[in-house]
């Protein structure tokens, strides 16, 4: 048998990555087409940084979402867990001094722990419950908050500029979604996770302990969401919001239907976000450069989030869609 | 869950705000509760339809903003025509909403968020954010005009509701939502034809949120992008749920959720007087709806929950 030198893999093993993961085709058509389209203001330093802030935001916002969607389910509850610890952290700094921020992974995880056991014991869909989830920690933020946004400003050294044109934020959030990505696809929680998320039942009788990974994953994932916040918060302002505003929900979850992880779970992951809230920055710092109405960009979000969809479910047979 | 649970707890409701102000119930804030109340039950009303199918529908509240602001900004020139005209751009989008669900195979909840963000965009854009006001004195008739001492909007509400009452209990179309609820696949083994009976049913939601826009323009008068919003949508859900129909399906129905709204508009308004901020009732409101959602859902048929 004639052994295959390295170099003739190359070609297949792109195109079977393009085959697999399409999206990223759809990033580099959209680079080379915003880059086409507005030369001077595209490809500029700033804008490509804007870029990666922009990722940034999406990607430690979707990391918790993306590892509860392989288990199938859906965790909505990320922003609350920015107001709330926002909040909070406004709330401890004069008591617990530099070390407040901590409060913010111990709130991800305490949710996480919270929405996994309502989950498991109650049998709720679970984004129902992490949407109430959601609602009721923005209702506690503004109990808390007195009604007014509260900064913190003592945590912005964190995404102090090191390299001009690079953010911080990004080099932080580098080892974080690595980690990610390492327990996802390279440790036997990922897999049982994967397996409970392509096929409960058999999961189940596989002797899988599908409530206790279950709750796990609702655990991670409010952990990585909290972590991630401890970048995030100083990256989006300091500030902890009392405005729900409903695009912060969405876009994560754009970005990760983009990515080619389908809703029903099974398969993808944060790896698989990582390209599609690439491609949504892209996509998002495109637009707005474009001087469009910002109603006319929300309509192609929401239009994008429509089409992700449709076209990551239309593999699925035999699955009955409420 | 029985009809008792609701009823007794409207009932509570009602006489613990009493007891903590007798004035509470005078002629004008009777007049203020029926004002609040009208509206969100016509959608409530729709929305029941799709949760006792098995669905979700969550761009009733964006529907409503639209053919509000449908009405304010096209009544110049198109005079009464603008309601017909919102009321078809609703059944549209309630078709699409069916669409995606029953053609394309996305999860209702997903593909009405996505439908709700699309319909944000164009009010947005229509409206350009500005506060629009109604001068048509024929058109704000619609809902004020006082009959017996209640404002019209209170007699388009009932009027709602007994004919969502009569669909969900009398007409084989009725039947047909309870049984594809009940069972998905059993429903479509017995000779329904499932997808077309659910786009009929999003359809159906889509038309009540449309009038429930319509009339809400008429009874308010001006309006802008505030209107609804995620307190709306939560409330209307919870009431939904709260008048006892699961999220499961194939329970509860309209007559039911004349007492969820009774109890959340209830709520409202008792919080307001107590001097409780929007938060207050938003935590509360989305407590209700997670624990009214646990308390229905019918454990013994979902086996594996996502």
């Amino acid at each position: 048998m004639k052994i295959v030198g390295r170099n003739k893999l190359i070609t297949p093993v792109i195109f079977q990555t393009l085959k697999t993961h399409p999206v990223i085709l759809a990033l580099i058509a959209l680079f080379v087409i915003f880059s086409g389209l507005y030369p001077e203001r595209f490809l500029t330093p700033l804008n490509l940084s804007s870029i990666l802030k922009q990722f940034v935001e999406l990607m430690l916002f979707a990391l918790g979402p993306s590892i509860v969607l392989v288990i199938g389910s859906l965790d909505l509850s990320f922003v609350g867990i920015w107001m709330l610890g926002g909040i909070l952290v406004w709330l401890l700094m004069p008591i617990l001094g530099m070390f407040s921020i901590l409060v913010i992974p111990l709130l991800g995880l305490a949710t996480g722990l919270l929405i996994g056991v309502i989950q498991v014991k109650v049998k709720i869909p679970s984004f129902i419950l992490t949407l109430g989830l959601l609602v009721a920690y923005w209702g506690l933020t503004a109990v808390l908050s007195g009604g007014y946004p509260r900064s913190v400003r003592q945590y912005a050294f964190i995404t102090a500029r090191l390299i001009p044109y690079l953010p911080t934020a990004f080099l932080w959030s580098i080892p974080i979604i690595i980690v990610a990505v390492f327990i996802i696809k390279c440790t036997r929680i990922g897999t049982y996770l994967y397996a409970i998320g392509s096929n409960e039942e058999g999961a189940h009788l596989a002797g899988i302990n599908v409530d206790k990974y279950r709750i796990l994953t609702f655990t991670l994932s409010g952990l990585f969401t909290g972590i991630g916040l401890i970048i995030l918060f100083p990256h989006l302002g300091c500030t902890a919001p009392i405005e729900l505003k409903l695009n912060n929900v969405i876009l994560p979850l754009v970005a990760i239907v983009l990515g080619g992880t389908p809703l029903v779970g099974g398969s993808g992951g944060p790896q698989r976000t990582i390209l599609g809230a690439l491609t949504l920055a892209v996509v998002y710092r495109g637009l707005y450069l474009s001087l469009l109405h910002p109603a006319t960009i929300q309509l192609l979000v929401g239009l994008l989030l429509i089409i992700s969809i449709v076209v990551s479910t239309r593999g699925l047979k035999g699955v009955t869609i409420t | 869950m029985t009809i008792v649970g609701p009823m007794v707890a409207a009932i509570a409701i009602i006489a613990g705000f009493q007891v903590i102000n007798p004035f509470f119930l005078r002629y004008q804030g009777i007049i203020t509760l029926v004002y609040a109340m009208s509206y969100f039950l016509i959608v409530a009303c729709g929305l029941t339809f799709v949760i006792m199918m098995g669905s979700f529908d969550f761009s009733v509240v964006s529907l409503l903003k639209l053919s509000a602001l449908l009405c304010v900004l096209y009544i110049d020139k198109l005079g009464l025509l603008v309601i017909p005209l919102a009321l078809l751009i609703s059944i549209g989008i309630g078709y699409i909403n069916g669409l995606l669900v029953v053609k394309f195979k996305v999860p209702s909840f997903m593909a009405t968020l996505g439908v709700s963000v699309v319909v944000e965009a164009i009010a947005w854009y229509l409206s350009k954010g500005f506060l629009h006001i109604i001068y048509d004195e024929t058109f704000r008739a619609l809902a004020t005009t006082f009959i017996a001492g209640l404002p019209s909007i209170f007699y388009w509400a009932m009027g709602i509701w007994i004919i969502s009452t009569f669909i969900a209990m009398c007409t084989p179309s009725g039947r047909r939502t309870y049984a594809i609820g009940g069972n998905l696949i059993g429903a479509g083994l017995s000779g329904i034809n499932v997808k077309r009976h659910r786009i009929y049913v999003f359809m159906l939601c889509s038309f009540f949120a449309g009038l429930a826009g319509v009339l809400y323009m008429a009874q308010m008068g001006g309006g802008s992008m505030e209107i609804g919003g995620a307190d709306l949508a939560v409330a209307v859900f919870a009431s939904v749920v709260a008048g006892g129909t699961a999220l499961t399906g194939g329970v509860g129905g309209p007559h039911r959720t004349l007492l969820g709204v009774i109890i959340i508009t209830w709520i409202q308004a008792g919080m307001l007087m107590l001097a409780m901020g929007r938060d207050i009732q938003m935590v509360t409101f989305g407590l209700i709806a997670v624990g009214m959602s646990i308390a229905t859902i019918d454990r013994r048929r979902i086996k594996i929950i996502k």
